[in-house]
């Protein structure tokens, strides 16, 4: 049965092969056709609009939204959980519902406090 | 009288095309020929139409068109043909070639732009042809300092990501290259790439303004990875089945839009922040960042992100279809059978002689107008639409989309346990 599920995605990486054998030769292709002339080194710098660039390129970024990072990791995972449990909706019994009821009202509080800290200042 | 140069002659032109017409020959002859005699020769065949195809039987069929066609019926069927050309990834670059050009006669209707309209006398169709030269001999400039190999790999796993998302994509019954049971989650899963890509362009590029595009793609992201997610688990719940094809067939009577309109809504809103079209482009702002994430990227590599963009505007679209809109349910327009058993001449030809079946062609048809019309809708907010900010994007997602989900959840289940839908529901079709 596993061997079964694998052999499934098969044409998904067969697609992603054919996707990249599609790809490559529109590069190769450009690289042929095109002009490349590189005597002039202000061409290579980075695009800021027409100035000299300053500073790296790489540097630190304020994530400002960090919060909402975290609720997405957490909140993903109870997507997909919830997935499992719609997909065999129709298999359990209907008591079975509850639990899951009781799960989300748990995670609706928690992403009720989630939201509220992601709202106040100053706290990251 | 002026002269001209040695090298502008006639004759050298005449020349150089004989050295390329001798160059083509060459490489056919010692490369290609003796390709396709190692696959004729050496790797096993399979029976077609009762007879196992040798590489005489194989070349006959080929030359008698009568008996080419159990040839043809076997291609169409084998995985190869599905991957590469039609629910994969011909299909879908030709989908997203339309929509380019309809995209620009539509936006340049909207907009008084010349260009879309009228170049190439007959509808704008050249336009397409001219973007399509001008992107593929521009110079490709790679910022100094950049890192060169995820540069240059980016935009080929960003095509090649975007054509996985179409393998599981069903057009008609059957007509799927991947027909995974989780087939919806593996969409899901694959789409989870994309911010990925682009942060790593991103960094890669090393320059600000990619750099904070990437960033706002993540932001994105996380902001209506969930509501797209749980948008389409209503769907889910009142089809009890996480493969496409069985979501489509679910919906027989009664496509899931009548059902599921606020979940259908957040799913086409969240789509379009998936996609980074106008309302939520915030990642390729170009009023504010430049180009964004695409910023350094030039000639064909832009060229790539976009075709690698615009499948995926059909994947979406497509998905969109087969979940809220009954797939490939319509009307039976084409006749059924257009000739019963084999027929000659032109009409026998046109018929494909029994290939032709007029179920697979409706279906197709209609999957296709649908599809067509979602990507329409996605379409107009480009020409009306202004930007958000990114804080009340961050609040619409987590505040509001994730909020009318589950109400529509909700909806779904009452519906389930009301006996309406479901198994042995009032509205269930048979």
């Amino acid at each position: 049965m596993p061997a079964q599920t694998v052999a499934q995605f098969t044409p998904v990486i067969y697609m992603l092969g054919f996707g990249v054998l599609a790809s490559v030769p529109a590069l190769i292709i450009s690289r042929l056709l095109s002009p490349r002339r590189r005597y002039n080194p202000v061409k290579f710098l980075p695009m800021e609009c027409g100035q000299m660039p300053t500073g790296e390129g790489r540097s630190h970024f304020m994530m400002q939204y960090y919060a909402y990072i975290l609720m997405f990791v957490v909140f993903d995972v109870m997507a997909i959980f919830l997935y499992t449990w719609a997909s065999a909706l129709f298999l359990i019994p209907r008591a079975a519902t509850l639990p899951i009821m009781a799960f989300l009202g748990i995670m609706f509080a928690a992403m009720g406090y989630a939201l509220y800290l992601a709202g106040r200042k100053g706290i990251w | 009288m002026a002269t001209y140069p040695q090298e502008y002659r006639f004759g050298k032109f005449i020349a150089s095309i004989v050295w390329v017409v001798l160059w083509i020959v060459i490489i056919i002859s010692l490369i290609g020929l003796p390709i396709i005699f190692v696959i004729l020769f050496y790797v096993p065949l399979p029976p077609v139409n009762g007879e196992v195809l040798t590489p005489y039987l194989f070349l006959s069929m080929m030359v008698d068109p009568t008996r080419t066609l159990p040839i043809v019926h076997f291609i169409i069927h084998t995985d190869i043909f599905k991957v590469a050309v039609f629910p994969g990834f011909s299909f879908a670059a030709l989908f997203a070639a339309v929509t380019i050009f309809v995209e620009r006669k539509f936006l340049a209707k909207m907009q008084l732009r010349i260009g879309p309209l009228y170049c190439g006398k007959i509808e704008g169709i050249l336009q397409l042809l001219a973007d399509g030269l001008k992107l593929i001999a521009k110079e490709i400039i790679i910022p100094s300092g950049a890192d060169k190999p995820i540069f240059w790999a980016a935009p080929i796993a960003f095509v090649a990501t975007s054509a996985a998302v179409v393998a599981l994509i069903p057009v008609a019954p059957g007509w799927v290259a991947a027909n995974v049971n989780v087939g919806i989650i593996a969409v899901f899963a694959i789409l989870g790439f994309f911010p990925l890509i682009a942060l790593l362009f991103s960094w890669a590029s090393n320059s600000k303004y990619p750099f904070i595009g990437g960033l706002r793609a993540l932001h994105q992201m996380i902001a209506f990875e969930i509501p797209f997610f749980l948008s389409a688990l209503s769907a889910v719940i009142l089809s009890g089945s996480l493969n496409l094809t069985d979501i489509a067939k679910a919906q027989h009577p009664y496509w899931y839009i009548f059902f599921l309109p606020i979940s259908a809504f957040v799913f086409f809103i969240s789509s379009l922040a998936e996609l980074e079209r106008i309302p939520f482009d915030l990642p390729e702002a170009e009023s504010e960042i430049v180009a964004g994430w695409l910023t350094e990227t030039s000639g064909m590599i832009f060229g790539l992100i976009q075709l690698g963009s615009y499948v995926k505007v059909y994947a979406l679209s497509a998905l969109f279809v087969i979940l809220f809109l009954g797939g490939w349910a319509g009307p039976q327009i084409f006749p059924k059978e257009l000739s019963h058993g084999p027929t000659a001449g032109l009409m026998g030809l046109l018929t494909l002689q029994g290939v032709y079946n007029g179920v697979t062609v409706n279906a197709i048809f209609w999957f296709v107008v649908k599809t067509f019309g979602i990507i329409m809708l996605m379409l107009l907010p480009r020409g009306i639409s202004p930007r958000i900010r990114i804080d009340i994007l961050l609040h619409t997602g987590w505040y509001k989309l994730i909020v009318l989900t589950f109400i529509n959840m909700f909806i779904a289940l009452a519906l389930i346990y009301g006996g309406i839908l479901g198994p042995g529901g009032l509205l269930t079709g048979h």
